[in-house]
């Protein structure tokens, strides 16, 4: 049976020789894996409409319980080429592709993810780059807050009180007096600046556009980055991939 | 009789690179139907090639010496270095015979999304070769989709302070096939890369 829908391509996995399985988050299916044959030849039917954040058309062939279906046919709606090109963007994309990946149980319908993912590759595209390390930190804390894991740092998680301490294992700040509970005694935590609360409180409030409108200095963006990084690493249980890519790039540059 | 011996060889056998269980037992099943002497013989050319075959010492080619056949040529140009991905990209160029400069390969390409960073690549060897001197241009040869341009990008980076000459392998249309059926991606960009007439 084929059916009809459009996806936005996250990631794509060599398979055998010339093959690629692509993993598309799709309005009406949610999160799929998808086969497409042949699609790494030179003169593949498909051209680039597999390519990582490429928004197309898409036919798919077999049945929709399976888990993985063929690809037909692709027609791109919208390359976002220009976020591929461009390096930075294209590693904080997918960051928030993996972070999508990790969090979203597959064939789960979610129009407004879909959505809500379409409208941060079409802002990213057309941001200019001196905006782009706030946007993507912005972009992250909107992604998490969709998927209902944004974590808690405005106020205290149990009283609602001031608190700057993070607990990585609760998700969220807690104040002295909440600590007090032998659950949470002992356990890591870290110190967050005011300025961070505030831009992060803001991020969590407002869409996109608003909070890009913003300027926090890079010393807030990169404390934000950390502390979102452990919260994901304690969720998933694992640090992702695209992060310990950006932190080793980091010592790669240094390093010349 | 146990068919462990069976099974070892099917769970040896999905490791390499596309094959799944299913492929797997058909080649397991396969070999015990070959004659001896030629299941053997694949068996001996692994085992010779762990042996003998190895990474150049310069730029990462497959060889059975220290250095490979390419950089041993002294009648390549060394002023340029051709950067591919794997060793089988290498072969291709070779064939097409055009290219006389030598290579690097990086033994990947890189990948966020994967994990696959500048570290795990022949990259900083890359960067110590151009230091080194004695080299005009750097071709960028890695495959024209994300993971190859991301690589390639990364690169041009590395290389830009350095001072020597990076060129990319132009984008373009596949030879024998019609402009209707070109995506809008590798349309415009075999557009900007037109050559004059
Ligand atoms: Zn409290
Ligand atoms: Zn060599």
């Amino acid at each position: 049976m084929i059916t009809k829908t459009e996806g936005i391509v996250l990631k794509t996995l060599k398979y055998g020789e010339a093959d690629l399985i692509v993993t598309y988050l799709t309005p009406d299916r949610g999160l799929i894996r998808a086969f497409a044959k042949s699609s790494r030849k030179t003169k593949s039917r498909f051209g680039s409409s597999l390519e990582p954040l490429t928004h197309a058309r898409i036919a798919l062939w077999g049945k929709e319980q399976t888990s993985l279906s063929k690809i037909t046919q692709a027609d791109i709606l919208n390359s976002f080429h220009p976020i591929r090109e461009n390096y930075n963007d294209f590693v904080y994309v997918s960051k928030l592709a993996e972070t999508l990946i990790s969090f979203t149980p597959e064939a789960i319908p979610n129009i407004r993810l879909f959505a809500f993912f379409l409208n941060i590759l079409n802002i990213i595209k057309d941001t200019d780059l001196q905006g782009s390390t706030s946007l993507h930190i912005i972009s992250q804390i909107r992604l998490l807050k969709h998927l209902g894991f944004a974590p808690r740092l405005s106020s205290c998680g149990r009283c609602g009180g001031m608190s700057h301490d993070f607990y990585p294992d609760a998700g969220t700040t807690l104040c002295p007096s909440c600590v007090k509970d032998p659950r949470h005694q002992s356990k890591p935590f870290v110190k967050i600046s005011n300025q961070a609360i505030h831009f992060y409180s803001h991020c969590i409030e407002w869409p996109i556009d608003k909070s890009n409108r913003l300027k926090p200095n890079q010393g807030t963006l990169a404390e934000l980055s950390g502390i979102l990084d452990r919260h994901v690493s304690f969720m998933l249980s694992k640090k992702l991939m695209t992060s310990k890519f950006i932190e080793n790039r980091g010592t790669a540059s240094k390093r010349q | 009789m146990s068919s462990g011996v069976v099974d070892d060889l099917i769970t040896e056998l999905t490791r390499l690179p596309g094959i799944g269980r299913k492929s797997a037992q058909r080649l397991a099943f396969f070999l015990m139907g070959m004659p001896d002497a030629e299941a053997l013989s694949i068996a001996q050319a692994i085992i010779r090639l762990k042996d003998k075959a190895r990474f150049c010492r310069n730029c990462f080619n497959i060889t059975e010496d220290e250095v490979c056949s390419i950089c041993d040529d002294t009648r390549r140009d060394t002023a340029q270095i051709c950067v591919v991905e794997e060793p089988s990209n290498l072969i291709v160029i070779e064939n097409t015979k055009v290219y006389k400069g030598l290579y690097h390969v990086l033994l990947g390409a890189l990948s966020p999304i994967d994990g696959i960073t500048p570290e795990r690549l022949k990259i900083n060897e890359l960067i110590e070769r151009v230091k080194k001197g004695g080299v005009e241009e750097v071709i960028i040869a890695t495959n024209p989709n994300t993971k190859g341009e991301t690589t390639a990008q990364y690169i041009l980076q590395l290389l830009k302070p350095l001072g020597v000459k990076v060129s990319r392998i132009a984008y373009g249309l596949p030879i024998g096939g019609d402009i209707e059926f070109a995506d809008e991606v590798t349309l415009s960009k075999s557009l900007q890369g037109r050559n004059q007439m």
